[in-house]
């Protein structure tokens, strides 16, 4: 699993990384994001949601958030 | 169903201004819906070929925590926005005119041409329309 570390980007900067890297994967991939940037946790499911990939969990790890996205189409 | 078209009407020169237009044109063109900048009046210096981040960008409290920070920088977010997503941007044409500015003398890769605003209104009559 590929991990993006965008810890201390700020909004949409942690977004727009993740979404690059999925335009690159293939489907079925999974990618892990780490932000700290406060509205990533709540922004990129919305996000998934919305475009049609599937999200596969939300950590909270204290300073920041591990978000893995699963690449769905 | 599809996403109505998001029209902007970029015309402040304040970096704060700037900064949130990139932000809503970016993320909305990434999340499948069109998006349509059209760039008018103090607006448009700030998309000049060559310049620094400092001479570029004018504003406030913000202006200055959004350069001292890791803050995506506002014309990155536009290019991302098109690289990733349906997004348009065009350069009003009686800036330019003012101006006695061409194409060559905005940032490479951003803009899509010269728009005026009659037809620029009448496209906006498909979507939804902001101004900043």
């Amino acid at each position: 699993m590929q991990t993006i570390d965008a810890r201390g980007a700020f909004c949409p900067g942690p977004l727009m990384e993740l979404i690059a890297a999925l335009k690159l994967s293939a489907i079925g991939d999974q990618i892990e994001i780490l932000s700290s940037d406060k509205g990533s946790a709540a922004d990129v499911p919305e996000w998934v949601a919305k475009v049609g990939h599937k999200m596969v969990g939300v950590t909270d790890k204290g300073d920041h958030w591990s978000i893995i996205v699963e690449k769905a189409k | 169903m599809a996403a109505a078209p998001l029209y902007i009407l970029l015309c402040s020169g304040e970096h704060e201004k700037i900064q949130m237009a990139a932000m809503l044109a970016s993320v909305a063109a990434v999340s499948d819906r069109p998006v349509r900048v059209f760039v008018s009046m103090n607006a448009i210096l700030a998309f000049e070929k060559g310049k620094s981040p400092a001479e570029r960008y004018h504003g406030g409290e913000f202006s200055r925590l959004i350069m001292e920070n890791k803050v995506p920088d506002a014309i990155e977010l536009f290019g991302q926005g098109k690289m990733l997503g349906d997004l348009t941007m065009h350069a009003c044409s009686m800036v330019m005119d003012l101006k006695k500015w061409e194409m060559d003398h905005l940032v490479d890769d951003l803009f899509d041409g010269m728009l005026g605003l009659t037809k620029f209104l009448a496209d906006a009559e498909t979507g939804e329309l902001l101004t900043l």
